[in-house]
């Protein structure tokens, strides 16, 4: 796995230059959670990994204990209230960041496909002062000593800033890509529309687009 | 009036009715010949005080807003048929509304202060009574509504009656002295009421009571409700804001008074001089207004009348005689109850003493007394006062600054930074140097112009003109940024904002939303990270939530982005936190969704809030608030869920169903069952044994009966599509 995405990095390198040079590799560790969600909101296939890019480790890190993984799910849920107003104000495909999830500070991007499925990321800087990992050097950033307050710590760096254009763009980039690979499974002879997406290849080309680009 | 003391079905309602036939009936046997007496003689004093409302017999006084003792102009006036149409405004008119009645509580909550000043003698007279806080403790809840309709006239000179108007009567000592038992701060005081509310109710309080509008919409909490009230008397006296300053200073002699004009006299200089005067950035500028309190029972009521008019030739119009009896009502008589003062306590104390025994009891002629001098005080005299300062301060130093020298001026001002160091010089009288504030006690003087147009506009706020309030906030507002005082500049910004969100004239387009945003944010600013004020800050964003709440549209979402803001500052302990995360719920929940297709719904989000709010519930040990919160979720989803109520995401499933089975056994439990047993009913056999225990309680079947059947049948749903798909499931992934 290591050694496919140190592959594809170089390929990709020249566009993302302007974003690899921002990223403090110590402090862009967003967690991301994919998901793709059919016409009637059921879930076809979920993800959750953590960013690669500067000495990250793949693995999703969010602020939630590990027993309230559901929150994902919650957030990801309340914001197709959002989403139905925003795919008839949009005409692209890609929706750009939707909504977000303050208290979290989770960010929402959406991404549409002409049958009605609906690609949905959730991405989440790290949690700056109660954070084990190495992030701590940002510094305290609470006002009054509370979690959660960490909305303007991240938005004055702008590369763990989730609504920059970079970040964007970067998102864009790994949702064509997703876009692409989930075609190629949904036109599979064995795949009918509706069903859960359960093939190891789509996954590992996701998680090798969520390397690449994320 | 439901104070959170009267939530509880038992206790009887106040009652308004004049109390004339009742006291015949319930009044002490041993007074019965006197009593008649009495009343006749009231009714003759009546007649001769030429008081055009003499009692405020509510059926007669509702029909028709009588402004007693108005000028001819005025009347004059208000009989135009264009006012007419525009005269009856109150808060109350959509009182189904949920939102309705926090409008009109918050703009209660900004109420005129009368000070309070009474003799030894008069406080012993009432002390003997059963009340031992004095005079004030006898006359405070009865200004929180004042009997019949109030008629104020605005700047432009229409007139308008509410039907809810209110003044708070305080202490004259207590005004702006911090009480001596405030040393843990407001805010904790408040964190520590509310969860004395929560133990003393039991977890009762919230669900059994929530009401519904008539859409259906969630009405909000009784806590919340409760809490939002606390928050908004809590505030002290500060010199930023005039609503804690008194308007007026209602001094108070006895009829057992020996020397009664020197006592007024007295009471006077007490005012103005000595240790007893109101702190300094007070403005002196208030009404005095004279009350003789004659005793029927023991004094001469020829006396007290010959004296009354003495203080009538010294004093002029502002007299009332007061005719109270002196003995202690029995309280297994059935006198009217001493209605409880809700929301206007401004020490956090008196609400934790609410609805506990020992409550005086009053004689319901004493009652309607009171009340007769309520209305008389503040109809006749404090609210042409205020409309009279309002015109006087608008003409004399609002309009020269709003004028065009009086903007040259503050421009100049604002330009003299550059290298001139003449700034002081340049002021001049018009628009204000900015030598006015006093940088280290925090306070302008009360006779500066930036201290009067605050006035003017807090008199303003507190008549209910609104515009006229919200121009002239926002005329200064930049002139305390200009002097650096952060704490006028925050008050000024907030209360442009609240004043433009309740002027009802300005509909939700004309109004702009980013720039009220835009006030809220630099007022939250300016307090919280300039001035370290968080109760203000709290207060601030409190009021913003439930003001864009009201708006709808898209002003909620606004709303719900201040309500995590609060829990986002740490401004709440942690009950506070789950009330906030209701009202989060409960905003998205207000913005119901237009056209055929339904856009523009927060539903699902309004569902997660309301989830995630009984999450917080039962950890903190409140399930019966836990399952409200729960039923309101599932109402929320069912909109956007499919028929069967199943989450299409399985985790969320797990967690709500989860949630839901320990919800209920929480509840069982502290409701008495056997907890044991209630593990049992999750499982759909034995969903006959819960009905039972469901049928000897009727009123909870509602809250308990949603979640089971929907638990029933989302069991059954769940456990189908899993078992059949598992298996494959894994296989497929294993190959």
């Amino acid at each position: 796995m290591a050694a496919a995405s140190k592959a594809a990095i170089p390929s990709s390198s020249a566009v993302l230059g302007s974003i690899s040079t921002l990223n403090n590799p110590s402090l862009l560790k967003m967690s991301y959670y994919f998901t793709i969600l059919s016409p009637t909101d059921t879930p076809l296939f979920n993800i959750a990994f953590g960013t690669s890019k500067g000495g990250g480790d793949g693995i999703a890190r969010f602020r939630f204990p590990e027993t309230a993984q559901y929150m994902n799910q919650f957030i990801i849920h309340s914001s197709l209230d959002i989403l139905e107003e925003a795919q008839w104000t949009n005409g692209g495909m890609y929706l750009k960041h939707i909504d977000t999830y303050p208290p979290a500070a989770a960010y929402i991007t959406a991404f549409l496909t002409p049958s009605g499925a609906r690609f949905l990321l959730l991405h989440q800087p790290p949690n700056l002062p109660s954070s084990t990992s190495s992030s701590s050097g940002l510094g305290s950033s609470s006002l009054l000593g509370t979690a959660g307050s960490t909305t303007r710590a991240s938005s004055s760096s702008i590369a763990a800033n989730p609504t920059s254009p970079q970040t964007e763009e970067a998102v864009r980039q790994f949702m064509n890509e997703v876009y692409e690979n989930y075609v190629k499974t949904a036109m599979s002879p064995f795949y009918k529309q509706g069903m859960e997406i359960k093939s190891p290849v789509f996954r590992t080309r996701v998680t090798a687009a969520g390397k690449k680009w994320l | 009036m439901t104070s959170p003391g009267d939530a509880a079905p038992v206790k009887p309602p106040p009652s308004f009715s004049p109390g004339v036939a009742r006291v015949a009936s319930t009044s002490p046997s041993r007074y019965p010949g006197e009593h008649e007496t009495t009343q006749s003689l009231d009714a003759e004093l009546a007649e001769s005080q030429t008081v055009s409302s003499p009692t405020p017999l509510s059926a007669t006084v509702a029909e028709l807003p009588i402004r007693s003792g108005s000028s001819h102009s005025r009347s004059g006036r208000s009989s135009t048929p264009q006012l007419a149409r525009s005269s009856i405004g109150s808060p109350f008119d959509g009182r189904s509304d949920g939102s309705e009645d926090i409008r009109s509580s918050i703009i209660r909550s900004f109420s005129p202060t009368i000070a309070v000043h009474a003799s030894e003698d008069t406080d012993d007279l009432v002390r003997n009574k059963g009340f031992k806080g004095g005079f004030w403790e006898l006359i405070r809840p009865f200004g929180e509504t004042v009997s019949g309709k109030v008629v104020i006239r605005d700047s432009i000179g229409s007139s308008r009656a509410w039907e809810d108007y209110g003044v708070r009567f305080a202490d004259f000592k207590g005004i702006g002295r911090t009480p001596s038992n405030r040393d843990s701060g407001p805010l904790a005081q408040m964190e520590e009421v509310l969860a004395k509310q929560l133990d003393s109710s039991g977890g009762m309080l919230g669900a059994s009571v929530r009401t519904k509008d008539v859409l259906g919409l969630p009405a909000t909490t009784p806590l919340c409700k409760s809490f939002l009230q606390q928050l908004l008397c809590s505030a002290p006296t500060a010199p930023h804001e005039t609503f804690g300053h008194p308007v007026a200073n209602v001094i108070a002699i006895s009829s057992r008074n020996a020397a009664p004009l020197e006592t007024l006299r007295q009471l006077y200089a007490d005012g103005t001089t000595g240790d007893k005067q109101p702190p300094d950035w007070v403005n002196q500028e208030y009404l005095r207004y004279y009350v003789l309190v004659h005793d029927e029972e023991r004094d001469d009521i020829t006396e007290s009348i010959k004296l009354y008019d003495q203080m009538k030739r010294h004093f002029g119009l502002h007299c009332h005689l007061l005719r109270l009896r002196s003995s202690q009502s029995p309280s297994a008589n059935g006198s009217r109850r001493q209605s409880i003062c809700r929301g206007q306590a401004k020490q956090a104390k008196a609400l934790v003493d609410l609805g506990t025994d020992g409550t005086p009891y009053l004689f319901g002629s004493d009652a309607t007394a009171i009340r007769a001098f309520i209305r008389e005080l503040v109809v006749q005299s404090v609210i042409p006062f205020m409309e009279n300062k309002v015109a006087v301060w608008n003409d004399q130093v609002a309009s020269r600054r709003r004028g065009i020298s009086g903007r040259f001026m503050s421009m100049s001002r604002r330009w003299a930074g550059f290298g001139s160091s003449s700034r002081s010089s340049i002021g001049g009288s018009s628009g204000g140097n900015s030598g006015n504030y006093d940088p280290t006690r925090h306070s302008y003087s009360p006779d500066s112009p930036e201290a009067i147009l605050r006035k003017m506009a807090d008199f303003a706020f507190m008549l209910r003109d609104w515009k006229l309030a919200a121009s002239t906030y926002e005329m200064i507002r930049s002139d305390y940024g200009n002097d650096k005082a952060w704490k006028y500049h925050a008050g000024a910004h907030e209360m442009c904002a609240v004043s433009m969100l309740l002027n009802p004239l300005a509909t939700s387009a004309k109004i702009k939303l980013e720039s009220v945003d835009q006030m809220f944010e630099t007022a939250c600013y300016s307090y919280l990270t300039r001035c370290s004020d968080a109760p203000h800050a709290l207060r601030c964003l409190s009021l913003a939530v439930e003001l864009l709440k009201s708006r709808g549209g898209s002003a909620t979402e606004s709303a719900a982005k201040w309500a995590m803001r609060v829990m986002d500052f740490g401004l709440v302990g942690s009950a506070g936190q789950i009330i906030y995360t209701e009202r989060v719920a409960a905003c998205y929940a207000s913005k119901t969704p237009v056209g055929a297709a339904k856009w523009g719904g927060r539903r699902r989000k309004a569902g997660m809030w309301s989830i995630l709010a009984a999450d917080q519930w039962l950890k903190a040990g409140q399930p019966t608030l836990a399952s409200a919160c729960l039923e309101e979720a599932e109402r929320l989803y069912a909109d956007v869920l499919q028929a069967d109520g199943v989450f299409p995401m399985p985790e969320m499933q797990s967690f709500v169903d989860n949630l839901r089975h320990a919800v209920k056994v929480e509840y069982l439990g502290a409701r008495g069952f056997d907890t044991r047993e209630a593990p049992a009913s999750e499982d759909p056999l034995d969903t006959e044994e819960t009905s039972e225990k469901l049928d000897m309680r009727h009123h909870r079947r509602s809250l308990v009966g949603p979640p089971m059947q929907l638990d029933a049948g989302a069991l059954n749903t769940t456990q189908g599509p899993l078992d059949s798909q598992s298996p494959p499931n894994d296989d497929f992934e294993r190959a």
